[in-house]
């Protein structure tokens, strides 16, 4: 098939952008997205230690006292909010711990006049 | 459990070694409509937001790596092949955004008229916290899906 007879994928993009345009909605979504982004960054971190560390999900599973399956559904988004005990749990058995970042406040950011963002992260 | 379309599962984009990121796209019946957006349109407009969020966040980082904050979820049994996206409104309320992965070889993805993979999305429902929604309504996403699985080139908004 050539490219002309490729489907136009683009409406996503297109209504997004129409919708950021109300200030109310940006902000749902980027509050939304950076909520994301910090969920998604600690599992991953969490998966990319445990491949370093060499231990497998099975083993991974056994330390925290879950079943392999469940840890294996986690690292692969089959399991919907994961529990904030149980990733410290994970985090605990590669020999690291989670914590709370200040970062810089943003004068631009919309929450930069009531609190400071903050952000969970991963160390060794 | 759905049976599987001729070159699902095979993934395209990591052939390369490269995680490309995919396309998001609005499965559109044969009378015109585009349930999803119908359906996205009638949300609150933080709910609204939040789903294109989750959305933009799997699309960039797609299966089967952890993406989407915990709210993108694979569902089972009768919905097996299907994924949600879970939100929570005002009171509680449940909302629900049902899609279908496009991912395939290069050939059967332009059979479908896709130059890569996707998420199709398909319709989206809600319903007061503690109910559940009913086989006839899930029954009805899964007709949709296949309505969206059995056109070539894909059905989709523009």
């Amino acid at each position: 098939m050539s490219d002309s007879t490729m489907l136009d994928v683009s409406l996503h993009e297109r209504r997004r952008a129409r919708r950021m345009e109300d200030p109310a909605y940006r902000l749902a979504y980027e509050r939304a997205a950076r909520e994301i982004a910090q969920t998604d960054a600690v599992i991953r971190d969490l998966d990319s230690l445990r491949v370093d560390l060499g231990i497998s999900k099975a083993e991974l599973a056994r330390r925290v006292n879950r079943n392999a399956s469940s840890i294996r559904r986690l690292f692969t988004a089959r399991r919907v909010h994961p529990e904030l005990p149980l990733i410290a749990a994970l985090a605990d058995a590669l020999g690291a711990e989670l914590r709370v970042v200040r970062l810089p406040l943003d004068a631009d950011s919309p929450i930069a006049d009531n609190t400071q963002r903050r952000r969970a992260a991963v160390t060794p | 459990m759905p049976s599987k379309e001729p070159g699902d599962d095979v993934a395209t984009d990591r052939d390369s070694g490269r995680l490309l990121p995919w396309d998001v796209v609005y499965f559109k019946t044969l009378d015109g409509r585009v349930p999803a957006l119908e359906f996205l349109d009638a949300c609150p407009g933080k709910i609204d937001a939040e789903f294109a969020a989750v959305l933009d966040a799997v699309a960039a980082t797609p299966p089967p790596r952890f993406s989407g904050g915990g709210k993108w979820e694979a569902m089972h049994d009768a919905m097996g092949g299907w994924y949600e996206i879970r939100l929570t409104g005002r009171g509680r309320e449940q909302f629900r955004l049902f899609c279908l992965l496009e991912n395939a070889t290069p050939g059967e993805l332009a059979r479908r008229g896709l130059e890569r993979p996707a998420i199709a999305v398909i319709n989206g429902m809600c319903k007061p916290w503690r109910t559940t929604f009913a086989e006839r309504d899930y029954r009805r996403v899964r007709e949709l899906g296949d309505e969206h699985k059995r056109s070539y080139p894909r059905r989709i908004a523009t």
